[in-house]
């Protein structure tokens, strides 16, 4: 290897080439630093639940610490009734919870992950929740209470949640509950569906506009930008802590807001706008077109692009360097055979056929698994990597053919080392200059790769967060520009990233010396 | 040397053999084409499901035996699968690619049809990168760590970074969408609306042309600006490190005459050969950039015929292309020996 030796590569004690080559890196400063950022990301990553989550990360209430985000719990376990569908039997919303902590001011907290208060699968009911915590900040808590009429029967609900779940209870009970916090305290203990209480189903006219009967099931509800029915109970007057009815409170809430006029303009906007939402002060990169937040989704995506290039890469690169040596070792007919069907494997074409098994192979997605260890994500590594691998071999067979006339190998044969051991442990740890120079690069195309499929529709399955899938959105809606430059923007700024440590890893393993005449 | 390139036209035949015998096998046994799944869901009620299809309906079960087997029988599925490709492959040789399941029309014809727009396109494309590369990278190569190598590197890295169909979206969005930014360009299609594109003179036709091809020719080039830039750059400056050139200077000759006439000769060559890949290049990228600007390529159509599972007709893109790359792999061969006449092949 011809490195040029500059004065600080000259060390007085001899350094292994590996070394050179590193300390050659690490003085490349763009590469370098864009390795450490995009490590630094990576890593952070991995503990996105910690930082963008619907979970809290901890809860304090009536002076005990509960841990959302490892454990489930159901809205009513917090005194959470008013979920917009299930009174409180479907998981807490810890937004929601927050709030009402934060409006009480009974000591009660709750500490929400520090980036972004969304889920990256999560269509999150901004505008409902909005109207919810102006009723807590104007010390209105019933809203929250007990009472709410469950949208669904507990049967459904059963079915869906837990199948511990025994058939609630229908009966039209008392309307009159009070709220009291220390009854909390006993539903708690219980959590049960025993005392739920079903309220006034049939009084759901409550005047409030753009509310919509029919929503149902709200939570998981990919089309609803229609208002929820927060103040169903409006008409009945048993509430005690405020004798309006809750429909009162709304109206006079938004009078109030009407003055101010730019909170109301701002919730109108939540509560009339279609799907996706631009840049907010809740979301700040805006939604997606069923309402995600769309920066939960990019930095979640960038998690699954990275782990599926690295993944990929990995795999195509061991079948690459496998064959590769083992067609530069032997030679002869072996080397002839592979080289034909190293051939015929690369005249097909590689996306076409990619596309056709992605659309035949479409497995669904298995919720209870993270997004790499789903089997389709194991599936389209499998398909990619198979017809990826090509490309790495000639490199390594060229370096197994130029390696193995030199002497250690004569002198490794003649001293009857095995042929595995002589390839996998004399020879290969000398020919992974282009596998390392190669590396960044391969990666930026594994990542294109996936961006691709998913735009197409061929890649992951559909609540993966993946960038390629935002592209597909974006294209049906190119008004909204958010949607079209973010996921671009995210990509763009990763492949640079990939692409600097890629030039800067080059130059150091592979540095190509111009000597310029004149 | 012609008898090398003799023997590698026929090696090409098995290889091609080989390579549509795979195509082949993915899209037969892949499941959830639409034999498969009328047979699948005839035979799931036998309990002889071939596990893995995609949606079955359940309810489909009261196909009748006989109507399968006049499916199977239709569509030669009741032969063994090397007496169907050997079937197959007969009418592919007659470029017979069978009747597309959705159209009615044959695959050949509507083949032929989006055949020209693609081409058209990856041409005008493959064409004006070069023309832009070459003469970038020879700059880059001159000025070789001045302002103007590290100014139009930052354009490399960008270009290199964000794919082409992917800056052709943001493109789109800026340039053509009236929602939000300039409506300079059409939204989508290669050409006005027939009715429209009738009226036109011929330079209005070439004129609709261009105006609706810049931003698709522009996401092309884009996907091989760097490369062929970095190419050119790199493959001059090792050129300018050789002997001849320094005899060339020695000689007394002007640099200018040296870079072009010496050096650029050669640092050519591996590009030249490039134009080999031309036609299957033309095809590897337009399956995005065409359903970025809905333009009803052959891209388009290779991806509907997906989605719609029309088999007939990704058996003959999947045939087309394969034959293509095989056939530019032999034009790079012939392209070097005419470029290079160093190499000798034998």
């Amino acid at each position: 290897m011809n490195e040029a030796i500059t004065k600080e590569d000259a060390p007085k004690a001899s350094v292994s080439v590996f070394r050179k080559r590193l300390r050659k890196f690490r003085s490349l400063k763009r590469g370098y630093y864009s390795f450490i950022i995009l490590v630094t990301a990576y890593i952070l990553s991995f503990f996105l639940p910690l930082l963008m989550n619907n979970k809290a990360l901890v809860v304090s209430y009536d002076g005990e610490l509960y841990y959302p985000i490892a454990t489930y719990y159901k809205g009513e376990f917090f005194g959470q009734f008013n979920d917009f569908s299930t009174n409180g039997r479907t998981e807490t919303n810890y937004r929601l919870l927050k709030a009402r902590f934060e409006a009480e001011d009974e000591g009660n907290w709750v500490f929400m992950p520090p980036l972004v208060p969304f889920g990256p699968s999560e269509t999150p009911q901004v505008a409902k929740e909005k109207i919810l915590i102006d009723a807590y900040k104007a010390g209105n808590f019933d809203v929250d209470s007990k009472d709410k009429k469950p949208e669904k029967s507990a049967e459904e609900i059963a079915k869906e949640e837990e199948k511990a779940y025994s058939g609630g209870d229908e009966d039209e009970d008392d309307g009159g509950f009070k709220y009291d916090p220390n009854k909390f305290k006993d539903d708690k203990d219980k959590n049960k569906s025993g005392d739920k209480k079903s309220g006034d189903d049939d009084e759901d006219d409550d005047g409030y506009k753009g509310d919509d009967e029919d929503d149902d099931d709200g939570y998981k509800d990919e089309d609803e930008d229609d208002e929820d029915d927060m103040g169903e109970d409006g008409e009945d007057d048993n509430y005690q802590y405020n004798p309006d009815t809750f429909d009162d409170q709304k109206e006079k809430a938004l009078a109030k807001e009407k003055e101010e006029g730019k909170n109301k303009s701002d919730r109108d906007k939540l509560i009339a706008a279609a799907f996706p939402l631009p840049p907010s002060d809740v979301h700040p990169f805006g939604t997606d077109n069923t309402g995600r937040d769309l920066a939960c989704r990019l930095a979640y995506g960038f998690n699954v692009s990275l782990t599926f290039a690295l993944i990929l890469l990995i795999v195509a690169y061991t079948i690459g360097i496998t064959i590769g040596s083992v067609l530069g070792y032997y030679g002869g007919y072996v080397d002839l055979f592979g080289q034909r069907v190293i051939e015929i494997w690369q005249t097909v074409p590689f996306l076409y056929t990619v596309m056709i098994l992605g659309a035949a192979l479409q497995l669904n997605n298995d919720p209870s698994k993270p997004a790499y260890f789903q089997p389709s994500f194991i599936l389209l590594i499998s398909i990619l990597a198979s017809f990826s691998w090509m490309g790495m071999t000639y490199f390594v067979r060229g370096e197994f053919l130029r390696e193995k006339s030199k002497d250690y190998v004569s002198a490794a044969i003649s001293i009857g080392t095995k042929d595995h051991i002589i390839i996998f442990k004399h020879i290969l740890p000398n020919s992974l200059t282009p596998v390392v120079t190669f590396a960044p690069f391969a990666i930026v195309g594994n990542i294109s790769s996936l961006v691709a499929l998913d735009y197409l529709g061929f890649g992951l399955p559909v609540p993966t967060p993946s960038w390629g899938e935002l592209m597909k959105q974006a294209l049906g809606d190119l008004k909204s520009w958010w949607l079209v430059s973010a996921p671009i923007a995210a990509l763009f700024v990763t492949l640079l990233l990939v692409v600097f440590i890629g030039e800067a890893v080059r130059e150091a393993f592979d540095p190509k010396v111009f000597s310029r005449l004149r | 040397m012609w008898s090398y390139f003799a023997r590698r036209f026929l090696l090409a035949i098995p290889t091609l053999l080989f390579s549509t015998l795979i195509v082949f096998l993915v899209v037969q046994k892949a499941p959830g084409g639409p034999v498969e799944a009328a047979i699948m869901a005839s035979q799931m009620g036998g309990g002889q499901g071939e596990a893995g299809g995609g949606a079955v309906d359940m309810a489909n079960n009261g196909v009748s035996q006989a109507s399968i087997d006049a499916i199977k029988k239709y569509y030669d599925l009741d032969k063994p699968i090397h007496v169907r490709f050997y079937r197959w492959g007969k009418k592919i040789l007659r470029l017979d690619f069978g009747v597309s399941s959705n159209f009615g029309k044959p695959v050949w014809d509507m083949l032929k049809g989006r055949f020209k727009i693609s081409i058209s396109l990856g041409l005008l494309g493959f064409f004006l990168s070069y023309m832009i590369c070459i003469p970038l990278g020879i700059f880059k190569a001159i000025k070789h760590n001045g302002y103007f190598d590290f100014g139009s590197s930052v354009l490399v890295f960008a270009g290199y970074s964000i794919p082409g169909w992917a800056f052709g979206m943001l493109a789109l969005m800026y340039f053509a969408s009236p929602d939000y930014g300039y409506e300079w360009f059409p939204l989508n299609g290669i050409q006005s609306s027939p009715d429209v594109f009738k009226e036109l003179s011929t330079w209005g036709k070439l004129m609709d042309y261009a105006h609706h091809a810049i931003l698709p020719v522009g996401a092309y080039m884009l996907g091989s600006f760097a490369r062929l830039t970095i190419l050119t750059k790199n493959s001059l400056m090792e050129n300018l490190g050789q002997d001849y050139v320094r005899t060339a200077f020695a000689k007394g000759l002007p640099e200018r005459r040296v870079i072009v006439v010496h050096a650029m000769r050669n640092s050519l060559i591996p590009l030249a050969t490039g134009l080999g890949h031309i036609f299957s290049l033309v095809l590897a990228g337009s399956y995005l950039i065409e359903s970025v600007f809905q333009i009803e390529g052959m891209g388009m159509l290779g991806f509907k015929a997906i989605i719609n599972k029309d088999i007939n007709i990704v058996m003959g893109i999947l045939v087309i292309s394969t034959a293509l790359s095989l056939f530019g792999n032999i034009v790079q061969d012939v392209l070097y020996c005419i470029f290079d006449p160093r190499i000798r092949f034998k």
